[in-house]
Formats: C-alpha cells, structure tokens, sequence
C-alpha cells in the first residue's frame, strides 16, 4: 500500500490534466472531477505509513544486498544511509493534514462545480495541480522537489486567481508572481547553499550530516541558507512582508477557491515550517526569527482587519493574522508547542474555510462585499446567519470547540516555555479578531437593512450550506476530542528535538 | 587569472543583484520581468558552479572509461539535473506573466507598473 503515497500527489495530477483536455465536455468533466474529490481524501486513510522512493532507490544501508558488494570504506562511512532517490515520507502528522487538505479540496471543488452549469475544466485542472502540489509539499523529503512544487503551487494560485473574473484579479495575480519571483529562487538559492556544504538536497540527509558534526552549525552559509529558507517561508505562507498580497489574493478569489487558498497558505506554513526546525533547530536565532515574523502577521493581519471595509479582505486579513498563532507554537520549539501549532493549522484550516464558504453566501445573495452597503440580512436566511456566527465563535476561540482547544493550549504552552508575554499578546489578540468579527457582523446581518439592497437568497447553493456545516461538525468533534488530532503529531516531532 | 569558479560565483551575485534592484526600481512591467528572468538566471549559474570541477568531463559514462578514473574526473551531476528543472519552471512562469501583462495593455495602454495599483 505504499504506492498509494504516490498516488495522493499522481492522482489530482493526472486528474488535473485530464480534465484540461476534456473542456468543454461538461458532464464528463464533472463526474470525473466529483468521483476524484471524493478519493482524495480517501486515499491517505488507507495508505500505511513509511517511505516511498521515486525510482526505487532507497538508502543502500536498507538494501542488504548491495551494500554486501560495497568496498569498506563506504559501508564504513555516512555514504550508505545517504538517499539516491526523491523520498516521499508518510506519517500520522501527514495522514492528518491530506486528509483536511483532501476534504477542503473536495468541498471546494463540490462547490464551484455546482455554481454554473457549464464547469470549465481549466479551472478545475488549476484547483487539483494546486492541491497536488501543496499534497506534494507536505509529503517530500527532498528540498529540490519541494521548490518544484513551491512553484507549481504558485503558478496555479495566480491561475486560479486569473479565472475568477473577479474586477482586478489579473493585476492582483500578477503582483502575487512578481513576488514569487523574487521569493521562489531565493528558496532556491537557500537550497542551492545547502547542497554546496552537504552535498545532496534530501532533508534526512542534510539533518543526519549536521547532527553528526560533518558541518558545523555555525558556519555561515548555513546560516545564510536558513535566512533565505525563511524568506521563501514568509511568502508561502503569506506572514510579513507579504501578508498584503496573500489577503489581496484570498479577496479576488472566488469564495470556494479562496476557502482552499488559504489552506495551501497554512499547509505551506506548517510544512515548510517543519522543514525549517529540522534543519535549523540548533539555531535559536532561527527560532526567534519565526516568533518575530508571526508576531508580526497576528498584530498587522488582525489590525489591518479592524480598517477594512470590504468584508472578504477583513477575512483575508484575519486569516493572515491567525497564521501566527501556528508559528508562535513552532518558533517555541519545545514538544507541547509545535504539536499544538499544528493542530492550529488543522483547526485554522477548517474554521477559515467555512467563514469563506460563509461570506460567499453574502455575495450570491446580495452580490456586494462592501460592509457598509450592506444589513438586515438575518431576516432572509436566518440558518447561514447562524452558521456564520458559530464560524466566528470558533475563530475567536470560544469553548468547547477546536480553536478554543488550540489557542488554550498554546497560551499554556507559551507560559510553560517561560514567555508569559507571548501569552498575553495571544489572548489580547484573540479579543479583537472576536471583536472585528463581530462588528462586520453586526453590519451585514443585524443593522437595519439599507434601502435599494436588493437582496435574492434563494441564490444560495445548497452545496455551500451543506460544506459550511460539515466543516463546523469537525470543528466541533476537534473541539470535543482534541486528542484525535493532537495525537497524530508525535511522529513528526520525534527526532525533531 | 581569476579563477572560472570564482568568476562565475560574481557574476551570479551580480545578476541576482541587477535583478532585484531591477524589480523594485523599475517601472516598466516587461523589464521587471527581464529583472526576474536575472535573478532565476543567477541563482541558476551559481546552482552550475557549484557543479564544477576543473578539467573535469561530463557526467556521462562512455564505453572504454574506467569506473574508477571516471569517478574521479566526472563533474558532480546533481546541479545540472537542477537546473534543468528549475530553466522549465522559470520559463512556464515568466510566460504566464507575460501573458498577463499583454492583457493589462490591452485594457489600459500602458506598461507602467502604476496600473497594477489598486
């Protein structure tokens, strides 16, 4: 069942590319993009955890066979743990994070494809090479096939972006690739010096050589290279400097594709992460700097929100500054911390999803997304109102359900780390993204209602109301049940610290 | 002499450094796009004198070569399977960018970076 590693970045690809060339035929492009959004989250339930090796190299100490014939003096060395071939690795922590990636993909798909009449294959191609690509991410062991896919990501976000048709989508878009012009080769530049001092680009490789002292922790080019990893990181993920852009991209979106935007941004924060701990968790200069740059994203996101008029940027901005929560608990370093940072991101994930699917509701109904022009929208559809507010709860943070679980846990971890200060910041600005929230609330569903809004709900796809409450069912069995996320994360931390 | 590894480690430096100044400064969209093509250009270069070896041969192993002296004069092949990828990704992006801008022409008649403003 190993194979089937394989098959959760192949298989949106091939599928992806399959519906490219069926555009146009609509029926045919809709059964197969539904049957393969339902496997996606399928296939990491099924699929037993270990490695998986692109062109079937593994590690020649676990080939028995050949490492007989070498001569001593390799056998004897590093070289036979050294990895010949891209190393896919597959674990609880991933298992988890696919299968929330597979099903905000789905719901996202689900959705556009029950919006218009004649799908277009072209988008849908775009929505599943992204999430490939992000699966991809999540899964590979090698720097090189990560900022392949870095790119990919990329690439099919702008195009993404590029189909909504949304007023100023094509310059949005083009600003999100001049940056990620800048920031992809420097990701690469980042990898390039690793491969200068290590010698190879696979992650296990480049964490077994400093461990064992083949390179010193403090020589420069490392340190170099952990600066450049870090800048990529921010754009990924969409922390400071770029969190104007990354809200920009989420607001001329589609309320579907913003839904599934946002949770490449937090799947690339936390595996990128991942990826930076392990290989520069000796660094505390490394560590701070995550702190920093998340501090950063949860103060500007969450006050940049407060002066928002239009309601899909405040939740673009509110997104961005719940992503420094998550680096908060990994920049903390220690085992508590990153677990809950993680399942932060699994919890942010959910939540923000459903607040897109949610303000998508507005849009069909009203068309408009200034807030001011907007009110008395409860009176229409008092169901999606209610479930809107529940989505804003759980944001906030308001017990029993997942986020609660995760922001209690990270103050408790923050304070245990010996950083109260952190904790204090985290609950200060927990209270104004519930306040922010509640005030563009007010404003849309309960002030009066401002004469000439026209107002059509019946245009609210069942497929979005049915996405928005299973979303916020898992939200609240997390928040019940904690411990059937936070538990998956063991074997990722294990021989991270 | 300078030398050739030494050289082109500058001039990668040189071109990453043209290409972001070039980014930031310039105004015009489609020399913004030659300035990203220079920094994607450097970080290639330097991704191929990493793989450099003074009078060494091509990685590719031809009939007569002995294993051992091929070992030992064979240039390192891993960057140059880099690069090879990282040209493709480079070129699909800095297409679908131009692609954009000749659209943003089309709808404002300008190539000024002042139309991507809000």
């Amino acid at each position: 069942m190993k194979s089937l590693i394989a098959l959760m970045v192949i298989l949106p690809i091939l599928c992806g590319l399959l519906l490219n060339l069926l555009h146009k035929k609509d029926k045919t492009i809709k059964i197969l993009a539904l049957t393969v959004a339902i496997i996606l989250p399928i296939i990491p339930l099924i699929a037993s955890y270990g490695a998986y090796y692109f062109g079937g190299y593994p590690p020649i100490a676990e080939n028995p066979t050949i490492a007989k014939y070498l001569p001593a003096y390799i056998t004897g060395s590093y070289l036979v743990k050294f990895h010949p071939a891209i190393t896919y690795i597959f674990t609880s922590a991933q298992r988890i994070f696919i299968f929330i990636l597979g099903i905000i993909a789905f719901f996202a798909i689900f959705t556009s494809l029950n919006e218009v009449k004649k799908p277009s294959g072209v988008y849908s191609f775009l929505m599943f090479m992204a999430t490939a690509a992000v699966t991809a991410i999540l899964l590979t062991d090698d720097m090189f096939n990560l900022y392949v896919f870095f790119e990919i990501a990329t690439i099919s976000q702008a195009g993404i972006i590029l189909s909504s048709n949304i007023k100023g989508s094509y310059k949005m878009a083009l600003r999100y690739l001049f940056l990620g012009g800048v920031a992809a080769p420097m990701l690469l530049l980042g990898v390039a010096l690793l491969l200068g001092v290590i010698g190879n680009v696979n992650i296990s490789d480049m964490v077994f050589a400093m461990r064992n002292g083949l390179i010193g922790q403090g020589n420069p080019i490392f340190l170099t290279a952990a600066g450049l990893i870090i800048f990529g990181w921010l754009y990924g993920s969409g922390l400071p400097p770029f969190h104007t852009i990354k809200s920009g991209l989420y607001s001329k979106a589609l309320p579907h594709a913003a839904s599934l935007i946002q949770a490449f941004s937090v799947f690339t924060l936390a595996a990128l992460g991942i990826i930076i701990l392990r290989l520069f968790y000796y660094i505390p200069v490394v560590r701070w700097a995550i702190i920093i740059f998340s501090i950063a994203g949860m103060a500007l996101g969450i006050s940049m929100a407060i002066m928002q008029t239009d309601f899909k940027r405040l939740i673009g901005f509110l997104a961005v500054g719940e992503l420094g929560y998550i680096g908060i608990g990994l920049g903390l370093g220690t085992t508590m911390s990153i677990t809950v940072g993680l399942f932060q991101a699994v919890n942010e994930v959910l939540v923000t999803a459903c607040l897109f699917l949610g303000f998508g509701t507005i849009l069909y109904q009203t068309g408009i997304s200034e807030i001011d022009k907007l009110g008395g929208l409860l009176r229409y559809r008092p169901g999606v109102a209610g479930l809107m507010i529940l989505a804003g709860f759980i944001m906030a943070g308001i017990p029993p359900f997942n986020v609660f679980q995760s922001k209690l846990m990270l103050i408790e971890s923050a304070i245990s780390a010996g950083f109260p200060e952190l904790a204090i910041i985290m609950i200060l600005l927990s209270i104004v993204t519930f306040m922010t929230f509640m005030k563009a609330y007010y404003s849309i569903y309960l002030k009066p209602e401002p004469r000439g809004l026209e107002v059509k709900a019946e245009r609210i796809p069942s497929s979005t109301i049915f996405s928005m409450i299973i979303l916020l069912v898992i939200c609240t069995i997390l928040g019940i049940l904690p411990q059937l996320a936070t538990s998956q994360f063991g074997s990722i931390i294990h021989g991270l610290l | 002499m300078i030398p050739v590894q030494l050289a082109s480690f500058f001039t990668a430096a040189a071109l990453i450094l043209i290409g972001i100044i070039g980014v930031f400064f310039i105004d015009n969209l489609i020399k913004k796009v030659i300035a990203l093509s220079f920094i994607s250009d450097g970080v290639n270069l330097f991704l191929v004198t990493l793989g450099y070896k003074p009078g060494g041969i091509v990685y590719i192993y031809m009939p007569g070569m002995s294993s051992s002296w091929f070992a030992q004069n064979a240039s390192y092949p891993l960057p140059f399977a880099l690069v090879l990828t990282s040209i493709v990704i480079g070129a699909s992006t800095l297409a679908v960018m131009l692609a954009i801008i000749i659209i943003l022409y089309h709808r404002h008649g300008s190539l000024s970076s002042k139309i991507l403003e809000d």
